[in-house]
């Protein structure tokens, strides 16, 4: 029984998200379902309009749900009580140059989920995080427009870690940062999961890095799950649907080997 | 004889911090054919773009030994001059349509508005010079396009309608500003593909800029790569392979694949001397 | 400390908060510097300040004493080179103590009226929905009136004086404030970064007062520089109407409503306190400007 929950640890059932712009109705997300066990890394992949990200926000209570139900550990979740939910949940936006308070310094950043908590101690842990995604300690007082976007993700990521959630929801972390920063990020993610136990839930639009990030797929077009597939079904390219066949198609310089000599 | 000729191209901003040296010495020749220009952010490859057309704004500088196009001496000429190169000559493709289409435009009047203005063409010709531009970047019905507003169109049909309204004039050298970047993976292809043929049938020189070194290398003939303002590496494209620099081959690796080990990825070693040299 | 003052100011990584905000605000006043005219703007107010503060040693004479028999001499006489007014008191001496109360209104203006206006602005725009409908429509009645009647209408039931002039004042002023706290607000109120503090589990409180706030501040600072000519166009306006500062007190407004009387055959009573008002108008105008330059978080942000 016991092994049930945990393979259930986010469950997302039938959820559907409506907004409402204009008196026009737009369905975002459609009868989506879809688990993530404890401490597993889920990605959810589609091209712009797909609904990806509304899947995030939804959960985080940032999207108006119209249909289905959200669980995490087999609870119904309650965004109202906001401060249990974000000791459990954070997120990692797309655009570090637009997450980060452009009038607040680093410190102040990742000291105010502290002060909001009435957590102790906080210069010891601002200077503990900043270390923990790799930024110096004479990072502590700059301002976001000091720092390049690689460095601007790295704090965001510090400050979701600040209250230690079990969850983190990733949306599109690395689509605004250059290649090799890119890479610099994934490893550090991928670093944090593993030091902290973290479930992972990630969208991207960039089949490699879903690839390299994630154990399960969602492919999500127009509002609905299109196919969900195993790690190893994308990399051998048995998947059901024409619409995954055609994302995996455009991605083929992703592929491995695919321009690399060997 | 080539179309266009920089040598020891400059950029500086100054700054309320001291100057910064955006393009620091930039050299290079393109015929009527695809020049890649690849690097991160920073590395100065849209500033060169922009500085060909002119097109940099106080307190920017650009200074160069020589910058000619098709003879004619870029650093000499007046600012009308440019504003007559521009457009009919030198064309440029910018990153995002939604900032480069005038909002409270309808997209055939923003088409037809060079025509009837500069070659002073009838409405009904001119009309028909759009539509087929319309055609010649494989937009299905034209006729609705010419008559939707900027804000009606996805991404993919918004680039396909710049690049139809930069082609008109029928330039002489296409500068691409990553136009693709802003686009979904399939329809990214399909847009390349578009200039790719355009530049193919008319005979135009093309500066293709973009971050994406695999994709540069598919659709170009040569690639510069930038970094920090230089080009530290200049291959030509089937010889992405052998790149000898390790910038070159950093931006290469660093990218995660489809299959791919479950390692950490190399990350692009900058203590080297070429990192700050 | 082999540090000069200038490295520690524009240290890239500062090693406290104070250092961090006193090396930004260092960066803007480079920024300001290069602007010529607000420089001059600023100029002119730091001179105001100046002439209030060390009045005794700028005015030639005492604002209040009366000598008929030097009445109405024209700019230029010796000893009065404003010239003097109908009851023969030296015009620049009262100018300078002018700028007193001048600077008195324009300050106690400043943090009354942008304080409510803010407040109001921020909290309608987070909030939306049925609080933004009752604050804003609030704030469409007081901007329906003019401002000077609604003044007037103030002054007349509270009394003339000073404090009831600036207070008229502050509460005609600040729906403006409230408009443009609350746009900003609206712009603000979606943004990633205001996400994530929520996302944290802030309560609104914290969010309007840490987060939304010091978005908003810029654009309030420049409105209110740019206000300030109006403002002492107000009281200037209450004064020359006998309902704010009451005579003698050499306020300018009043001082021009004096000379009203031989504006035709001595001019200068009432167009020396005149240009007055519009030197520090136009400085503040002109620090507004700057500023709009300096402060604009688009401009500022990258």
């Amino acid at each position: 029984m016991r092994d049930v929950i945990e393979s259930d640890f986010i469950e997302i059932d039938n959820l559907s998200v409506t907004f409402e712009a204009k008196g026009r109705r737009v369905h975002a997300v459609q009868n989506v379902s879809l688990s993530v066990g404890a401490k597993q890394s889920f990605g959810l992949v589609g091209e712009s309009g797909s609904g990806k990200s509304t899947i995030l926000r939804a959960i985080c209570g940032l999207a108006p749900v119209s249909g289905g139900a959200i669980r995490i550990a087999g609870e119904p979740v309650n965004t109202r009580n906001a401060k249990a939910f974000a000791s459990r949940v954070q997120m990692v936006f797309q655009d570090p140059y637009a997450s980060l308070h452009p009038r607040h310094t680093i410190d102040r950043t990742l000291s105010e989920p502290l002060a909001i908590h009435g957590i102790k101690g906080t210069d010891a842990r601002v200077v503990r995080a900043l270390e923990d995604v790799g930024l110096p300690a004479s990072f502590r007082f700059r301002y976001p427009h000091q720092l390049s976007g690689g460095q601007r993700q790295r704090v965001a990521i510090a400050r979701a870690l600040m209250l230690e959630p079990e969850i983190l929801l990733l949306d599109e972390p690395t689509s605004a940062l250059d290649a090799s920063v890119q890479a610099e990020v994934l490893n550090l993610l991928n670093r944090l999961r593993a030091e902290h136990g973290l479930t992972f839930l990630m969208v991207s639009h960039d089949l490699a890095v879903i690839d390299h990030m994630c154990d399960r797929i969602l492919v999500m077009q127009h509002g609905r799950a299109v196919e969900e597939l195993a790690r190893e079904d994308l990399a051998s390219a048995r998947m059901k649907t024409e619409y995954a066949r055609n994302l995996f198609a455009a991605s083929a310089d992703r592929m491995l080997g695919a321009t690399s000599k060997d | 004889m080539s179309l266009l000729e920089i040598e020891n191209l400059r950029v500086t901003f100054d700054t309320e911090t001291g100057p910064v040296h955006a393009v620091r010495g930039v050299s290079f020749s393109l015929g009527r054919e695809r020049l890649g220009i690849v690097g991160e952010s920073g590395s100065g490859k849209t500033i060169t773009g922009r500085s060909v057309l002119r097109l940099i704004r106080p307190p920017g500088r650009i200074e160069a030994d020589r910058m000619r196009f098709d003879g004619i001496d870029l650093t000499k000429a007046s600012e009308k001059q440019m504003r007559a190169l521009r457009g009919p000559r030198l064309a440029m493709v910018m990153q995002d349509p939604k900032y480069s289409l005038n909002p409270v435009m309808r997209v055939g009047a923003q088409l037809m508005e060079g025509l009837l203005r500069r070659d002073r063409l009838g409405r009904a010709e001119a009309r028909k010079k759009a539509i087929a531009a319309l055609e010649a970047v494989q937009i299905r019905d034209p006729e609705r396009v010419m008559e939707a507003w900027p804000h009606e169109l996805s991404g993919g049909m918004g680039q396909r309608v710049m690049i139809a309204m930069m082609l008109i004039p029928e330039p002489d050298l296409l500068i691409a500003d990553e136009p693709t970047s802003a686009l979904d993976v399939t329809v990214q292809a399909e847009v390349m593909a578009i200039l790719d043929g355009l530049v193919r049938e008319r005979g135009m020189g093309l500066i293709f800029i973009s971050h994406d070194l695999r994709l540069v290398a598919r659709f170009c003939d040569r690639v510069l790569v930038m970094y920090r303002g230089k080009i530290v590496e200049e291959l030509a494209a089937g010889d992405l392979m052998e790149a000898k620099h390790p910038y070159t081959q950093g931006l290469l690796n660093c990218l995660p694949r489809i299959g791919g080990p479950r390692k950490p990825l190399p990350g692009l070693d900058r203590t080297g001397d070429w990192a700050n040299a | 400390m082999t540090q000069t003052l200038s490295q520690w100011l524009t240290d890239p990584s500062p090693s406290s908060r104070a250092q961090a905000r006193i090396g930004q605000a260092w960066l803007a006043w480079l920024r300001l510097r290069r602007n010529h005219l607000a420089m001059l703007g600023l100029a002119i107010i730091v001179l105001l300040c100046a002439m209030a503060a060390f009045a005794p040693l700028f005015a030639t004479h005492d604002p209040f004493t009366q000598n008929l028999g030097q009445r109405l001499l024209p700019p230029g006489t010796p000893g009065h080179w404003l010239g003097t007014d109908d009851f023969g008191r030296d015009i620049w001496s009262r100018i300078v103590y002018g700028a007193r109360i001048t600077l008195y209104i324009i300050a106690l203006v400043a943090v009354t009226a942008p304080v409510i206006g803010l407040a109001i602005g921020t909290v309608a725009g987070y909030f939306g929905g049925i609080v933004d409908t009752v604050l804003m429509r609030i704030t469409d009645i007081f901007l329906a009136f003019p401002r000077l009647i609604l003044a007037l209408a103030l002054v007349a039931v509270l009394g003339p004086g000073i404090v009831n002039a600036v207070l008229a004042i502050a509460l005609t002023a600040w729906p403006p404030y409230a408009r443009v706290a609350r746009a900003e607000t609206l712009t603000v109120r979606n943004s990633d970064y205001i996400a994530a503090v929520r996302l944290q589990g802030a309560g609104a409180g914290r969010i309007i007062w840490g987060h939304v706030m010091p978005m908003c501040l810029p654009s309030v600072i420049i409105r209110v520089t740019l206000d300030m000519a109006g403002v002492i166009l107000i009281a200037a306006g209450l004064g020359f109407l006998g309902l704010g500062v009451q005579p003698p007190l050499p306020e300018w407004g009043l001082m021009i409503s004096s000379g009203r009387k031989f504006l035709f055959e001595q001019w200068w009573v009432a167009t020396m306190p005149g240009l007055a008002i519009f030197l520090v108008s136009l400085g503040f105008n002109l620090l507004g400007d700057g500023l709009r330059d300096v402060l604009d978080p688009r401009s500022a942000s990258r």
